[in-house]
């Protein structure tokens, strides 16, 4: 049996004022290798202005569930250095396409320290699940305007991948539909 | 932390079971992580890998006509459609990994053969016209079962699905608008639309499953939210649905027992050939060797770039330590 490679978690940001959000993982050898096929899968439409990757093992996660059974052990080593963290969090179980957005950061010494200082930093809305990446393994797209018109960009002209593109098809369309297809794409 | 797979004989079961049952019908979504009995967990990869085998096997039967589309706009619309199948058998294995099982053991089992995949996949694809009347019914078929999934309880599958459901449209709609342009065509067009109708009808309401009364796995599925309707209802909506469309447009359909029902508002069909149905999925259909021997091939003729890939991380990974 082959490798696939290791898995990356991949984040994408729809717009300027969105948070980066969990879409999905690839499989790749390296974080360039990462951010490229996560383009070619998670961007295949707009809207995207920014991907981030992070090596699925470097993610601490916990659910709400676990964290009631079994609250996390803060042993951090006292002499390991403070380092910053990225918290993620999903808050709610409507039908979406995405799952944990990100929330800010936070600076500590260990991923259940991180953790830690995120149930109390971030207490607006419920968490149901929380994830928790070292900031200095996340891999950035490149934040510079031609990177984006040249990553992001293709994807908006080619309409045809748009199902309003056919919205027109045939008289018929909404006459014999009994129950039409809710897609969450209002 | 360990990721707690039940089994009837934990002496938590019971206790955890209500609790996870409660949960789904309070319409949460169970996240990896969370308790779940080990047969839903079971299920549920079966039921995501075998969904990811058939978005990567049916690039094929389509994938065969880029290079012949009529026109540059449907070369363009037909490498978009098998992109995106490529992309949808991405967000399943992504979805199936959640639940503990590698990639690597799921392609296994497809290029060996052990894991199934939908069996309309395994019908040629012999005229253009095919390609339209895949998007219309085989697509069309599909959306109604993905869009009942996009509801179920267990998070990563239905977040793929929702995913999924919003580009698999775009494929329903081009196929649609392409054999109604053919029904409205020349002769020789209307004729090509209605072959591959006449073809293609039958496998597609196959695509749902057995009958209700044959599906051992339903109640479980049900009471356990992952299915939130049952074939027979998918099959039914799908019906009510394309048989007047497709009638509309001045195409027949291969059963001459279909007839609307206007005190149930439902088209009735006839008998279903599931003699058919299981041949193809023992691998005695049309096309089973031809698609599995295709993505062996492209599966050993890749494995180079997998290890230039693998190579090239190495040295570059040796090259940051070096600095």
């Amino acid at each position: 049996m082959d490798t696939q490679w290791p898995r990356w978690e991949v984040f994408k940001q729809d717009t300027p004022h969105k948070p980066h959000q969990a879409v999905g993982s690839v499989h790749a050898a390296d974080p360039q290798h990462a951010l490229l096929t996560a383009r070619n899968i998670f961007a295949r439409r707009p809207q995207a202005v920014s991907m981030w990757v992070v090596r699925a093992d470097d993610i601490f996660s916990r659910t709400k569930e676990e964290l009631a059974a079994d609250p996390v052990n803060m042993e951090s080593e006292k002499t390991a250095a403070l380092r910053p963290y990225v918290v993620f969090r999903k808050t709610s179980h409507r039908r979406s396409m995405t799952f944990v957005d990100y929330v800010g950061e936070v600076s500590a010494r260990s991923p259940e320290e991180a953790l830690k200082q995120a149930r109390a930093k971030f207490t607006d809305v419920e968490a149901l699940a929380w994830w928790i990446v070292p900031a200095d393994r996340l891999t950035k797209s490149d934040p510079s305007n031609e990177t984006i018109e040249s990553w992001f960009a293709p994807a908006k002209e080619k309409t045809y991948k748009q199902q309003q593109y056919y919205a027109t098809v045939g008289s018929h369309v909404s006459k014999h539909k009994t129950g039409r297809e809710d897609t969450d794409e209002a | 932390m360990a990721v707690k797979y039940g089994i009837p004989t934990d002496p938590d079961y019971t206790e955890r079971l209500a609790e996870f049952e409660a949960r789904i019908q309070r319409g949460e979504k169970i996240e990896p992580g969370d308790w779940m009995p080990e047969e839903y967990r079971r299920q549920l990869i079966r039921m995501i890998s075998q969904h990811a085998h058939s978005e990567v096997v049916g690039m094929l039967p389509e994938g065969a006509w880029i290079t012949r589309a009529p026109t540059l706009k449907r070369k363009m619309i037909l490498i978009a459609k098998v992109q995106d199948e490529a992309g949808h058998g991405q967000y399943l294995y992504h979805a199936a990994e959640t639940l503990g099982v590698s990639r690597e053991a799921m392609l296994e089992a497809l290029l060996s053969g052990k894991a199934k995949y939908s069996s309309i996949f395994n019908y040629p694809t012999l005229t253009w016209a095919d390609i339209g009347t895949i998007g219309w019914l085989v697509d069309g078929a599909a959306i109604k079962n993905q869009t009942m999934l996009a509801a179920c309880s267990y998070g990563p599958y239905s977040r793929a699905m929702v995913r999924i459901c919003a580009e698999e449209t775009f494929h329903h709609k081009q196929g649609k608008e392409m054999v109604l342009l053919y029904a409205k065509g020349t002769p020789k067009q209307r004729q090509m639309a209605q072959d591959a109708i006449n073809r293609w009808w039958w496998p597609a309401l196959m695509m749902m499953g057995p009958h209700d009364a044959d599906s051992p796995n339903t109640e479980i599925l049900t009471r356990w939210g992952i299915k939130t309707k049952s074939n027979d209802t998918v099959r039914q909506e799908f019906i009510n649905e394309h048989a007047p469309e497709i009638l509309e447009a001045g195409l027949t359909l291969p059963d001459p027992d279909l007839r609307y029902d206007p005190q149930s508002g439902n088209w009735i069909h006839g008998p279903i050939n599931w003699d058919e149905f299981w041949q193809v999925v023992k691998g005695n259909g049309p096309m089973n060797k031809e698609r599995l021997a295709a993505r062996r091939k492209a599966h050993q003729e890749g494995a180079w770039v997998r290890e230039a890939l693998e190579a090239y991380a190495a040295k570059q990974q040796k090259t940051a330590l070096a600095v």
